[in-house]
Parts: C-alpha cells; sequence; structure tokens
C-alpha cells in the first residue's frame, strides 16, 4: 500500500511571533516542529505499513528550514519525503495550500491512501485535508481512528458526536487521522538511519507545472484582515467557610459555569 | 567555526526531550524522595539505544558523535539527573573502554547486551582507603589457571544495586600494585559476588549507590580488559571520556535550576511586582544563563575535540570543572531566588542544589581535575 502522508512545520505555541504587517507567521528553525496532529497520521501510515507493505511518502509545503520535518517523518517511517518549496506560495491560504499540496501529489505519482492530521496547531483551521481531497477528488473521512484494507475498499472507524461509526470507502481515500493515545517516540538509530539512508526531494513552482494565479496571496480566497490580541483576564476568588462548606461552593460554581453537569 | 547545532543533533535533542518530559518528569521527585530506581522507565530506554549510544553499530550500539551523547545526557539530567548519571555512566565508563580496550570475544559477549540495556554497567574503582589516589587500592586478583580469584571491596559504585556487568580495577600483583594494576569484567552473580548496602546519599537519590564486594570470587581469565598492568591507563582514558558525559550532565542540572528560577521569578510577586522586574533578581538570573552557556560550550567543545581524535585530556578536565562549579553554583543561585520556598521539598530546585553537589566530587573531583589541567598547561610550549 502506498501513502502519502502530509505534515507541516508549526513553530512552538509559546514562541509565536507574528509580521505586524502581513500578520503571517515569523518562523524560527530553532522553536519550529512537527505539527502534533500529523504524528498520529505518520503513526497510522507505519502501522498499515507495517500490516501490508508498501511505502510512506512524507510531503509538506513550506520555506527550506521546513525540510526539518521531513527528517523527522524519515526518522519515523517515511521511506521518501518531498519539500514543496517556492518563493511564490508564500502566504497561501488552505486553499492555495491545498492546491499545491495537490500538485505535488500528483507529481509523486500512484498511491492508494493520503493521511493528514486533523488539524494544526498554529493555523487551526482543520481546512487543508478536506480541501486537498476535493482538489484530488478523492473521497475523504476526517477523524478517523482505525483503517483496515479489504481489496478496493477501506474499512474505517471513527468516533463521532458519540458514535463509533464503520464506514468503507473506495481506494484511493483520503483520511484525516484523529489524535489518540501516545505517539511512539524514534530511536537514535532510527534518527541517525534517516539522514544516512535519505535525501529531501525539493520541488518548485515549474517542478509542479502548477498555475502561478493559484497559489500564495493570488491564489487564496481568504486573507487576514485585521489582527489583535486578546488579553485574557484571571481573576482568583477565595471561597471561605469550613472544608465542607468551601467544596460545596466551589461544586456550585463549577455547575453554574457548565464545567461539570 | 559553527557552533550550530545540525538538524541530525537538534532532532535527537528533541526526541530525548520529549522523552524525558513525558516519562522522567512525572516521576523525578517521587524517586528522588523514595530513592527508587524506575526500572519502568528505564526499560523503554533501551529501545531508543539510550543504553548504546556511541557502541559500534555491529553490536548494536548508535554509534553517535560526541556532541549528540552529550546533548542526550544534558536533556535526561535536565528531567532526571540520578538518571543522566545512570546513563552517563554506563556509557561513558562501562561501554567505551570494552569497545575501546576489549578483544573481539569480550566485545561479542558483552557488548549487545549493553548496548541493548539488557543489561546494566557499572564502574568500579573507588575503595575505602582508595579514590583520588587510584594507586592505593587494596583489591587483589590473583591468578589460578585459567581465572583470577578477585578479593575486592569497591565503595560509591554507582549504578551498583542493579549492574550486572562491572569492570573492576584491581592488581595482580599485590607487592606491586603500579605494576599489576588491570582491568576486569566480573558479572553479577559470580559465586562470591556480593552488593554491599546502599549509599545514603544527600542528592543522586534514584541511582542506587553502593558498595560491590568479591570474597575468593573466581573470574575467568578470558575477562580481563585489555593485558595485565594496563587498568591505570584504561581508567584514565575511560574517565576523560566519562567527564564529559559528567559535564554534560552538570549543564543539564545547571539548565533546570535556570529553568526553575526563571518561572519563579515570573510568578512570585513581591513589593507588588514580580520578582523578575527587581533587578537584584535580574542580575542573579544573567549571570546563571551565562554561566550556564559558558559550561555548555566547554562541554561540546570537549566532545568536538574528542571527535577530532584530539588531546583529551585538558578540554575534558576544564568542561567538568567548570560545568560542575556551575550547576553548584547556578543551583545555589536559584534556591537564592526561590528565598523559603528554594529550601523546600515543595518545589524542584532543592533537589537540584543536591544533586548538582554530586558533580564536582565523582568522575575525579574539582581538586583532580585542577591537577590535571595544571599539568596539561605546564607541559605545553609556547605558541
Amino acid at each position: 500500500m502506498n501513502i502519502i502522508v502530509c505534515i507541516k512545520q508549526v513553530v512552538a505555541g509559546d514562541r509565536v511571533k507574528l509580521d505586524p504587517r502581513t500578520y503571517s507567521l515569523v518562523r524560527s528553525a530553532e522553536f519550529s516542529y512537527i505539527n502534533p496532529f500529523d504524528l498520529y497520521a505518520l503513526d497510522m501510515a507505519v502501522q498499515l505499513k507495517k500490516e501490508y507493505s508498501g511505502s510512506i511518502t512524507a510531503v509538506t509545503m513550506g520555506p527550506k528550514i521546513s525540510e526539518e520535518v521531513l527528517w523527522e517523518a524519515l526518522a519515523f517511517g517515511a521511506d521518501r519525503a518531498v519539500l514543496l518549496s517556492d518563493p511564490r506560495f508564500t502566504a497561501s491560504d488552505t486553499l492555495a495550500t491545498s492546491y499545491v499540496l495537490g500538485m505535488g501529489i500528483r507529481k509523486i505519482g500512484k498511491f492508494d491512501l493520503i493521511l493528514c492530521g486533523v488539524r494544526t496547531t498554529d493555523g487551526d483551521t482543520g481546512q487543508v485535508g478536506p480541501q486537498l481531497a476535493e482538489e484530488l477528488d478523492l473521497p475523504h473521512i476526517s477523524g478517523v481512528e482505525k483503517v483496515e484494507r479489504e481489496k478496493e475498499l477501506f474499512r474505517v472507524e471513527r468516533i463521532s458526536d458519540g458514535f463509533r461509526e464503520v464506514l468503507e470507502v473506495s481506494a484511493p481515500a483520503l483520511f484525516t487521522i484523529s489524535p489518540k493515545g501516545a505517539v511512539r517516540i524514534p530511536s537514535l538509530i532510527e534518527i541517525q538511519d534517516a539522514f544516512t539512508k535519505y535525501s529531501i526531494e525539493c520541488w518548485n513552482l515549474e517542478d509542479l507545472n502548477a498555475d502561478p494565479t493559484k497559489v500564495g496571496t493570488s491564489g487564496s480566497g481568504t486573507w487576514v484582515e485585521g489582527l489583535t490580541p486578546i488579553a485574557e483576564e484571571k481573576s482568583c476568588v477565595y471561597i471561605e467557610g469550613d472544608p465542607r462548606q468551601q467544596a460545596r461552593i466551589l461544586l456550585e460554581k463549577l455547575i453554574e459555569k457548565s464545567l461539570l453537569s | 567555526m559553527d557552533l550550530t547545532l545540525s538538524i541530525q543533533q537538534k532532532q535527537i535533542r528533541r526526541m530525548v526531550r520529549q522523552f524525558a518530559k513525558a516519562e522522567l518528569a512525572p516521576i523525578a521527585k517521587e524517586i528522588d524522595e523514595e530513592g527508587r530506581f524506575p526500572w519502568e522507565v528505564v526499560e523503554k530506554m533501551g529501545p531508543l539505544n539510550l543504553f548504546g549510544m556511541q557502541a559500534p553499530r555491529q553490536y548494536g550500539g548508535a554509534q553517535l558523535e560526541s556532541i549528540s551523547y552529550c546533548l542526550v545526557i544534558e536533556e535526561i539530567s535536565r528531567v532526571c539527573a540520578s538518571m543522566g548519571l545512570m546513563l552517563a555512566v554506563h556509557n561513558s565508563v562501562v561501554v567505551y573502554p570494552i569497545s575501546q580496550f576489549g578483544n573481539d570475544e569480550q566485545k561479542a559477549k558483552f557488548l549487545p547486551p549493553l548496548a541493548s540495556g539488557d543489561k546494566i554497567g557499572a564502574f568500579c574503582l573507588t575503595e575505602p582507603n582508595a579514590g583520588s589516589d587510584a594507586m592505593a587500592i587494596e583489591s587483589t586478583a590473583i591468578r589460578d589457571g585459567d581465572s583470577y580469584i578477585v578479593n575486592a571491596n569497591k565503595i560509591f559504585v554507582t549504578n551498583g544495586g542493579v549492574a550486572d556487568t562491572l569492570i573492576l580495577f584491581v592488581s595482580v600483583d599485590p607487592e606491586d600494585v603500579k605494576k599489576g594494576f588491570s582491568a576486569i569484567l566480573v558479572e553479577r552473580g559470580t559465586p562470591g559476588f556480593e552488593v554491599g548496602l546502599l549509599e545514603n546519599n544527600c542528592g543522586m537519590r534514584a541511582n542506587p549507590v553502593t558498595s560491590i564486594i568479591l570474597t575468593d570470587c573466581r573470574v575467568p581469565k578470558a575477562n580481563l580488559l585489555g593485558r595485565e598492568g594496563e587498568g591505570f591507563n584504561i581508567a584514565m582514558a575511560a574517565l576523560d571520556i566519562g567527564r564529559i558525559g559528567i559535564a554534560a550532565q552538570a549543564v543539564g542540572i545547571a539548565q533546570a535550576a535556570l529553568d526553575a528560577s526563571l518561572k519563579y521569578a515570573k510568578e512570585r510577586i513581591q513589593f507588588r511586582v514580580p520578582l523578575a522586574r527587581h533587578q537584584a533578581i535580574q542580575m542573579m538570573l544573567a549571570d546563571m544563563g551565562t554561566m550556564v552557556e559558558a559550561a555548555r560550550l566547554l562541554t561540546l567543545k570537549a566532545a568536538h575535540v574528542r571527535d577530532q581524535g584530539g588531546e583529551l585530556s585538558g578540554p575534558s578536565a576544564m568542561a567538568k570543572l567548570f560545568a560542575g562549579r556551575t550547576a553548584s553554583k547556578v543551583a545555589s543561585m536559584g534556591v537564592q531566588i526561590h528565598g523559603g520556598y528554594g529550601y523546600s521539598k515543595d518545589y524542584p530546585i532543592e533537589r537540584y542544589f543536591r544533586d548538582a553537589r554530586a558533580t564536582e566530587i565523582y568522575e575525579g573531583t574539582n581538586e583532580i581535575q585542577q591537577i590535571v589541567i595544571a599539568r596539561e598547561l605546564l607541559k605545553g610550549g609556547e605558541d
């Protein structure tokens, strides 16, 4: 089974800085890493490869420094890594990103399955997976927890509104993978082997044969009009009384705020 | 000169940081208080190759370069110094000398289980009457056919309570210790082998530091590491390497003390503003940060010298001396910033303070490092 996993480099939550003019993220290699949600997609790909054999190709769009996450994917178990990088891709929204990823995946060639994280910790839209499926005209299922291959079909499970859904879909398809449990940590040998065995393929706009009007700001259907930081106000409430009274008052307050039912 | 880490080194650091945060951070306080060796986490370190970091690939090791090795020890020690110590000793003064001085049979027999973490190593040099003065050892190994009969009383053995494979320094010639100084590999369970009492140390409490006693213990001649009389060189070569690991450990403790102090200084309000707004505290933090960075650079420099095959004694002694002092000083300043809470077990800074102190003592005290450094400086010619 040939699997493509789409990953993204994100900036650590407490290190996020925005360009005051464009409102886009200022990236720094030191505090950037693979989007934690994408690790679940990679983990699922590794499990599927173990079970059904085949290959895993990791693909990301971003500036040169985002190749770091591809090395991480290779250590994790990917066999091939593709970086889609071109200054003209800068400031792409989710639509333009999905287009670039789609063009990259067309160039990668034949595949059975595309896996994505459910969302990223920075943009947090959760749109790229579904939009990529539309771009490639593939069926997609979001928030998948379990995948089985049955001939030309995938049988998948996902939790939705308190129900466990079992769905069948024809291959090729795209799934976003629900974050569940702890993700495996690669060993020192796996990390070293990634660097000695593999290299990163880097493709630009021309390599993808992509339409320049569909990428970057010109290809984006949305743009950030304004951005204002929200100051969160915290207050401290002292609950008086003996422990029993304090516990009762605390309980009432939690129920009042819908934190307990 | 390039002072940036490679992508690979950063990835290794991130991997270990993630592991330490997930597995060691939740138990570090508890295992220190209970003096408990956390087998449940130690078992997870083997599959990540943390027990065979620099061992050759053919024996199951990761064959890491020394900068990455330091990053791993620093990150583990930053969260739990006792486990940083366990790994540093296992990798640098047990696995390394076997890789370097062992013959093919010894490497094939001892390295795979050590590199996988199925067995844990220990280094036994110190005795009741021998420490910095290594030549004063009284342990003996007397030839008897194809064996040695070993009698030894080793103390302050790091990993002693859990070690399976131990490098023991003995004399094969009780009349002339200098001539007979030898290294011999001993396995736990050999008749006559006994683990002594657990030391009640002030820091590094999750590491089972014990004495090791051998009474008429028959050890195969095949377990002699190197040649008879070569033990002192083996011990010194291992300690040159080991000191880089202890320096990295000290950097990890110092970084933890700095992290805790920065956090506390932002949280604690005094005179209506956070501590961090007071210039007196800022100056302490500035000095702490500078010392930690300097210690890290000296440590990585020593690691670099090792990988370049340069003369290691001076750089590794300097790294250990400076990093050990830095850990103690920075942790002490951290206690000061925390005030009364710094003296309480409610905050981790007191653990860093206790743990840091050991790095100025084991694998060569500060004073031994100074002797090594002075000797290296004085033998050098003018540029």
